[in-house]
């Protein structure tokens, strides 16, 4: 018998907030244990959570992205859940009125375009974590991620291979990272995944024992889950090797296997029921109309604007419309000055060289654009040279410049055009070093790139290439 | 309630109940069940259901990180902490 695989994820994603959902404690990665803590999180008596409005922007904001219909007035709900890394007992969630609801991401597979449904996102609060201590036999615990804001992306069943999950998943982080709802780091489970499967004969359209796998965090774990876990459903049904059970199961990506954990609690086992403490929020226009006009042009379109009016090559378009920070470096830089090509090749190779130094992503690009935009100006205009201007642009990771041109003229980096200062540096050079005079006279080439170099050195890097090696032929040639 | 369900109710909180609490539980859910009944009298058709005693919408605040406490602060009263942690008896799930 033939069967087919149905699969339904539940995506969690941190958003890019500075502080946590329901207090001000930040939720920065990392830390110190038990340094981003306050009353509210750690769950003492009497302390009263207010929600965080850039929360509610982010989750608009993913919604729309998804094409899901907003809830105008949204609510929060306590899942009873009783574990060491939530303090409260509870988590702080969404369940009777979720802030988005049926939307729709469209993926490409190998057999053409499909949709995937999404049933709603609810906002969230994450737990702490635990760390098992084997010397005092006891469970140590750091609630600096607990209440660290998360959003969680209900897909419906409608993915049916692993190939499917994975251009879902990546399609989503696109979106997420482009919208600046999350930085979507797998590594540092800032997204994270539930899958959800089952299988059925072909055509059937009975839903199957669903197992689910939670907390996966890499695209290959995931495929690899879903796969072994196909087998071994199709196995189960076919030789009849195994009971199969609607259950939670671990996946062990180093044995690369799955093993039961627990019955999967139904929803009636978490008793949610309303937070009274958080109180409705209720979208209106305005607010609604705030993000809506905040929502990013998709990378696709970018990147066809990129190829299509601005004539950049396939590969400089793909780099630059991968990251939403790219982008925003990029349009501000072309608009000053007006070079598409340049603007493209200072931030694909200059700029990113200077992240790698940093040991930065292109995500965490932040240099003002605009100020990029009167570097590149200035190099095309020769007022700076090159290496100055690279220079220049270290100066612009570290600090915002607003005018370029009079930061140059401080810093000495803006080229002379005064010839007869040029002329008399070149003539000391000359006269310092008569053997590559000789040389270059009798036909040594590479002497007149030495004299070029001491040169440049002196007028430090100031002054048009080509303007001085026409003077310095000339003054040659007057000896 | 059910000596079974409130047994599973002990499962998912985790609590260890005695027999003596366990029958002074299910005396209180009896109680509480005719209250109930009672209360399940009154007509509620078309009166929306009431889960915030205030009429306010919007308690939100901007997104700006503060630190108000220290860990030691914190942890002043905790029962057992150990190197800057809560400590707990060991939970594995």
């Amino acid at each position: 018998m033939k069967y087919e695989t149905v699969i339904g994820l539940e995506v969690h994603v941190e958003l890019a907030t500075k502080s946590k959902i329901f207090c001000s404690c930040s939720a920065e990665f990392g830390g110190e244990q038990n340094d981003h803590v306050c009353p509210a999180c750690a769950g003492m008596p009497g302390m009263l959570p207010i929600v965080n409005k850039k929360v509610v922007d982010l989750g608009m904001t993913a919604g729309m992205m998804l094409n899901c219909d907003i809830n105008r007035v949204t609510t929060f709900d306590k899942k009873s859940y009783y574990y060491p890394d939530l303090p409260n007992a509870y988590q702080t969630t969404q369940w009777f009125s979720p802030i988005c609801v049926n939307g729709r991401v469209d993926i490409e597979t190998s057999n053409g375009p499909k949709s995937i449904r999404i049933k709603q996102i609810h906002m969230e609060e994450d737990a702490g974590k635990l760390v098992h201590d084997d010397w005092s036999d006891t469970t140590l615990v750091d609630f600096n991620r607990t209440s660290v804001p998360l959003i969680e992306i209900v897909s419906q069943p409608d993915i049916s291979s692993a190939e499917e999950a994975i251009a879902y998943l990546e399609r989503l982080r696109d979106l997420l990272r482009f919208a600046k709802v999350s930085d979507c780091r797998w590594e540092q489970g800032s997204m994270r995944c539930d899958v959800n499967l089952s299988i059925r004969p072909e055509g059937s359209d009975v839903l199957g024992v669903r197992t689910e796998m939670k907390n996966m965090n890499s695209l290959s774990a995931i495929t690899r889950a879903i796969k072994y876990e196909v087998a071994r459903h199709t196995r189960a049904l076919e030789t009849g090797s195994e009971e199969l059970v609607q259950e939670t199961r671990r996946w062990d990506d180093n044995e690369g296997k799955s093993y039961a954990m627990r019955n999967k609690e139904t929803a009636g086992d978490y008793r949610y029921f309303p937070d009274p403490n958080v109180m409705p929020v209720v979208i209106d226009d305005e607010w609604f109309d705030r993000i809506e006009k905040s929502l990013p042009e998709l990378p696709e379109v970018k990147r066809a604007k990129y190829i299509d009016e601005l004539g950049l090559s396939e590969y400089d378009a793909d780099i630059l419309a991968d990251s939403r920070a790219l982008c925003d470096v990029f349009d501000a830089a072309y608009a000053v000055c007006g070079n598409a090509k340049e603007t493209a090749n200072w931030i694909i190779t200059e700029c990113m060289q200077v992240l790698n130094k940093k040991k930065m992503t292109a995500d965490m690009l932040a240099i003002n654009g605009t100020s990029l935009g009167q570097l590149i100006k200035l190099v095309m205009e020769d007022k700076v040279s090159r290496p100055n201007a690279k220079r220049i642009l270290a100066s612009l990771f570290d600090k915002d410049i607003a005018d370029v041109e009079e930061f140059a003229k401080q810093s000495g980096f803006i080229v002379s055009n005064d010839t007869s200062f040029i002329e008399n540096i070149v003539k000391e050079v000359i006269a310092g070093d008569p053997k590559s005079v000789a040389d270059f006279k009798g036909g040594k080439e590479k002497a007149l790139m030495a004299l070029f170099g001491k040169c440049m050195k002196q007028l430090k890097g100031n002054a048009n290439p080509q303007v001085l090696r026409e003077i310095l032929i000339a003054e040659i040639n007057k000896i | 309630m059910d000596i079974k369900t409130l047994e599973r109710l002990q499962k998912l909180n985790q609590l260890n109940l005695t027999e003596e609490e366990t029958d002074t539980l299910l005396g209180f859910f009896e109680t509480a069940e005719k209250d109930a009944e009672i209360l399940s009298t009154v007509n509620t058709e078309n009166v929306e259901r009431m889960v915030y005693v205030m009429p306010m919408t919007n308690i939100i605040r901007e997104d700006i990180a503060k630190k108000l406490f220290t860990r030691d602060q914190l942890q002043e009263q905790a029962p057992e902490a150990m190197d800057g942690y809560w400590q707990v008896p060991r939970t594995v799930d």
